[in-house]
């Protein structure tokens, strides 16, 4: 047992953790929160993405007690249980998710991208939006409606800031 | 006035269950979290095939920590049974822990408890299986080889079922062909990955003598009722509750013996019991799919009219029959649909389950068509291109234009669009046809273009699973409509909702029925405490028949709230029409009577109500599907573009123009459409559940087994034809699986079309590409 402390969404709590225990796992079950999917446990879907001090990793692919000392955030601090993020309102609005389960891992890769484009005053191309979503998988939406949804994250933002 | 009551259905309303898909909240299976409960992980079978000697479990004694194990010893004769009752079947039965013999990697064998998953997990892997290796049954080949024996004790062979279906006089159209084309196609084995696997969570509560099971699951109310008939406990007694479930696609529209399983431990240990499927498991033992070889023969006359076929069908369904579609499920409809869009009238199938020490097959979006549609839109462009016709011209000439039109085995087709979808089509695709002839002769790059014209009988109804005698026996689905004092209203809904978007769609279809604004419509599923009976979401059969239902529940509803508002307006109820949340006489809008108010005088202030009126707002309808089922009809087409030296192939373009009747709701059709696409895209080109020879599967993690990913994905262009259909009250036809027919033999075409080689395989993987185009190469293939 390892005494860790993590930040989860702004909770700070120390656990004694095993160290073989998943990240994904004790932000689930220690921490309450469901917005954390596991598709593979072994690193290819992308469903268990996670913000590990601002950027997103694989919660399946990490130790519990790698992360002592830092801020996770999940899916749940993006919007809220409206799902406020300008990301979240797009995925609503172009039909970029079906059953969901893979939704908050796309949400979580995809918002520092957004953010970063749009801070660039950059709008990417298709291609460049499908690359940056080759390590998610979603077997409901063809990807086609995640596209779209990006697509007009960035350009709203893009033209509010010109407005 | 009907400005002020606009149409919902054909509206393109943004889903009302995507906010707790995206915030985060909503509950899958691995959510539900109940005290004091167990976690269950199977020991499975290592071995393809083997008579088990021993399940020693003597090392959980002193593991340091509780264990709860169970063998086949100790479950009684629990198993899976599915039987189709005619007499060529033979019957398999699966007991829910092997007891004698193993018959496919991943079988469970014990069920191991402990009160932490990792912990369920060591102790699992401590169950040492002795078993004595017998002879695996591998390929098509050995399932029909005299000299390996049956798999099954007491089997004559390794032929779960074979049978014939025909029609029509096939020597005549022999005798009279010009052209006989004869090919044989081979579809590939797959899994349809769902991206939340399997997972179960059981509670048995003394108190009530209640049984609650929460299962990831697409139909409910069967798991109930098969949990209820094999632990013999009162249906009345036992809730199934379908959580969010994270993809379906037909893996989990079957009843699993996993799911029993978890309710009889729950009984058992009384404890509360959960078992969550991982990835290993999700890919060698929930549902395999495909898995089709088909020999065809077509007679063509000098004209290049299709005069009859004659098919022969073969399926490796692995290792047991499934329930509740069994074995012979995916060949019989091979060999039902293979007739497709094409006007003939002779036919002739034989069609056959093999059993082999794989996983078993179940269904999986599209169910045989997508096989049957890849054999028989190859050999049309096989037999355009022996004959010397341009492909779409040959389809052209025999397509089917007349409807209703009765098919060669008596199926009556409703009308669709199938001639407008290929002219249209062909307009789409003028100029990718131009482009791909330039490179017709190039040793560097090869643009190819192909189609896939094709059908799909949707929200089959009774009569159709009474033919088959298997035990799904109905196809209705039950709708509950119930309106709130305060005008809201309840819908208790038969089908399960992952991820088709059921809770807008069927809002949409209530509130124009009821003239109330769709927000105000709550949609509640999955949950046999408060869904009436139904066999649950598959077959292409929720907008259609539970659009249906929901329709035709709502008009009671309406019915009598038009009653209570022509009495108090002292009008006809034939005057009175709902629309903007109020009542109002067609002629003189400004005379109305708020829907809230009257709800509230039907269920409150009932002395308002007309003179003998019943209080109460509650209706319930079921409706079954048509006889023979409704018929959507769609053409994809694929341009690809093959970089020779490499066998490198992007798919530069996919098109789809499909016909699903009415539209409920474009945005949830779309996307339906294009997820059923990539899935087709997926068989195509990348998928494949691969066994070695002594049945080991070897793709088992996502790092083998390939999926579709953005990358290499076009964005897939929809258009749409609306031929409503007069089999529905609301004139849909289903649509959910069509859109993963079409993409494998349109590919498959447009490789053919590129390299000028026959393509008649899937995967087309890069090796196969590289393969198909050595001849450009100049090389041996
Ligand atoms: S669950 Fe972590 S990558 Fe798939
Ligand atoms: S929405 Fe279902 S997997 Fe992406």
């Amino acid at each position: 047992m390892t005494q860790t402390t993590l930040t989860v969404n702004g909770q700070t709590r120390t656990l004694e953790v095993e160290p073989r225990r998943l990240l994904a796992d004790i932000i689930r079950t220690e921490f309450d929160v469901s917005g954390v999917h596991i598709g593979c446990a072994h690193g290819v879907c992308g469903c268990c993405t996670v913000h590990i001090d601002g950027i997103p990793r694989l919660s399946c692919l990490t130790f519990a007690v790698q992360c002592d000392g830092k801020e996770i955030n999940t899916v749940e601090s993006l919007g809220g249980f409206d799902a406020t993020h300008v990301l979240q309102q797009a995925f609503k609005s172009e039909h970029g998710l079906q059953c969901g389960y893979c939704t908050p891992g796309f949400l979580m890769t995809l918002a520092p991208y957004v953010e970063k484009k749009v801070a660039n005053g950059e709008m990417p191309s298709d291609e460049e939006i499908r690359e940056a979503i080759s390590g998610n998988i979603c077997r409901c939406t063809g990807y086609h409606g995640i596209v779209a949804a990006v697509r007009k994250a960035i350009s709203n933002q893009l033209e509010g800031q010109q407005a | 006035m009907k400005a002020e009551n606009p149409r919902q259905i054909g509206a393109r309303v943004q889903r009302f269950e995507d906010v707790r898909l995206l915030s985060g909240v909503a509950r899958y299976i691995d959510d539900i979290r109940l005290p004091n409960c167990l976690h269950l992980t199977f020991a499975r079978s290592q071995m393809a095939h083997g008579r088990i000697l021993d399940v020693d479990t003597s090392a959980l004694e002193d593991i340091g920590y509780p264990t709860w194990v169970f063998t086949g010893k100790d479950i009684g004769d629990l198993s899976m049974k599915a039987h189709q009752d005619v007499p060529e079947m033979q019957y398999s039965e699966q007991p829910l822990l092997a007891r004698d013999v193993v018959r496919f990697v991943g079988e469970p064998v014990a069920a191991v408890l402990a009160e932490d998953p990792y912990l369920s997990e060591d102790a699992a892997e401590m169950v040492f299986i002795d078993c004595d290796p017998l002879p695996v049954v591998g390929t098509m080949d050995q399932a029909r080889d005299p000299s390996i024996p049956p798999i099954h004790d007491g089997w004559k062979s390794n032929v779960f079922i074979e049978r014939q279906m025909k029609g029509g006089d096939l020597e005549a159209a022999r005798a009279n062909a010009a052209y006989v084309v004869r090919r044989t196609f081979r579809n590939q084995r797959q899994t349809g990955v769902p991206m939340e696997c399997r997972g179960v969570v059981a509670q048995y509560s003394p108190g009530d003598r209640m049984l609650t099971v929460w299962s990831s699951t697409q139909m409910p109310h069967l798991v109930r009722t098969y949990i209820s008939e094999e632990l013999d406990l009162p249906e009345s007694r036992i809730r199934v509750i379908a959580p969010e479930v994270g993809g379906g696609f037909g893996v989990k529209g079957q009843v699993f013996g996993e799911e029993v399983l978890v309710a009889w431990l729950a009984m058992k240990t009384q404890r509360p019991v959960k078992w969550i499927e991982d990835r290993r498991e999700n890919l060698i033992a929930s549902i395999h799919a495909r898995d089709h070889a088909h020999t065809l023969e077509a007679y063509v006359s000098k004209e290049g009219r299709l005069l009859g076929l004659w098919a022969d069908i073969s399926v490796d369904v692995g290792a047991y029959s499934t329930f509740p579609f069994t074995a012979a499920g995916d060949p019989g409809m091979a060999a039902k649909v293979m007739p497709g869009p094409y006007d003939f009238q002779a036919y002739e199938a034989t069609f056959r389950a093999l059993a082999s020490n794989k996983c078993p097959l179940g269904t999986y979006r599209g169910v045989a068509r997508p096989s049957a549609v890849f054999s028989q839109e190859r050999l049309m462009d096989e037999i355009a291109k022996e004959i010397g016709m341009d492909p779409i011209e040959f389809r052209l000439k025999n397509i089917i234009r007349e409807f209703p039109y009765k098919n060669v085995l008596g199926f009556t087709y409703d009308p669709g669009s199938y001639a407008e979808s290929l002219e249209k089509i062909r307009e789409i695709l003028a100029d990718d046809i131009a482009a791909a002839r330039e490179t017709r002769h190039s040793k560097e790059k090869r643009i190819g273009v192909g189609l896939a014209c094709f059908i799909e009988q949707t929200a089959h109804g009774t009569p159709d699973f009474t033919r088959r005698r298997v035990p799904i026996e109905t196809g209705y689905i039950a709708a509950r409509v119930e309106m709130q004092p305060d005008g809201t209203v309840v819908i208790g809904l038969g089908l399960q909702s992952h991820g088709q978007g059921l809770e807008t769609t069927m809002a949409q279809v209530a509130a124009d029925a009821l003239g109330i604004d769709p927000k105000d419509v709550f949609v509640r599923h999955g949950d046999t405490l408060t869904s009436p009976y139904s066999v649950g979401t598959w077959g292409s059969r929720g907008g259609p028949l539970g659009g249906g239902a929901v329709h035709l529940a709502s008009l009671k509803i309406a019915d009598k709230l038009k009653a209570i508002a022509a009495h108090q307006l002292q009008s006809n109820k034939d005057q009175i029409s709902l629309g903007g949340g109020k009542a109002y006489i067609t002629d003189d809008p400004s005379r109305y009577i708020p829907i809230r108010t009257l709800a509230r005088q039907a269920l409150r202030n009932v002395e308002n109500l007309p003179e003998g009126m019943i209080p109460g707002l509650e209706a319930e309808y079921s409706l079954d599907g048509p006889r023979d089922g409704t018929y959507s009809n769609a053409v994809h087409a694929a341009v690809v573009e093959i970089d020779v030296p490499t066998g490198k192939l992007k798919l530069k373009r996919f098109v789809v123009v499909e016909d699903c009747g009415t539209i409920i709701n474009p945005l949830v059709v779309d996307g339906q459409v294009r997820g059923g696409v990539v899935q087709g895209i997926g068989s195509a080109l990348f998928e494949h559940m691969i066994y070695d020879e002594q049945c080991q599967p070897l793709t088992t993690s996502f790092a083998d087994y390939l999926m579709p990913l953005a990358p290499e994905l076009p964005n897939i262009e929809v258009h749409h034809i609306e031929t409503p259909t007069p089999l529905n009250p609301i004139g849909a036809k289903g649509l959910g699986e069509g859109g993963a027919i079409g993409p494998a033999p349109a590919i498959a075409n447009a490789v053919s079309d590129a390299l000028g080689v026959e393509v008649n395989e899937t995967p087309l993987t890069l090796n196969a590409i590289w393969r198909l185009s050595a001849h450009i190469r100049g090389e041996a293939s």
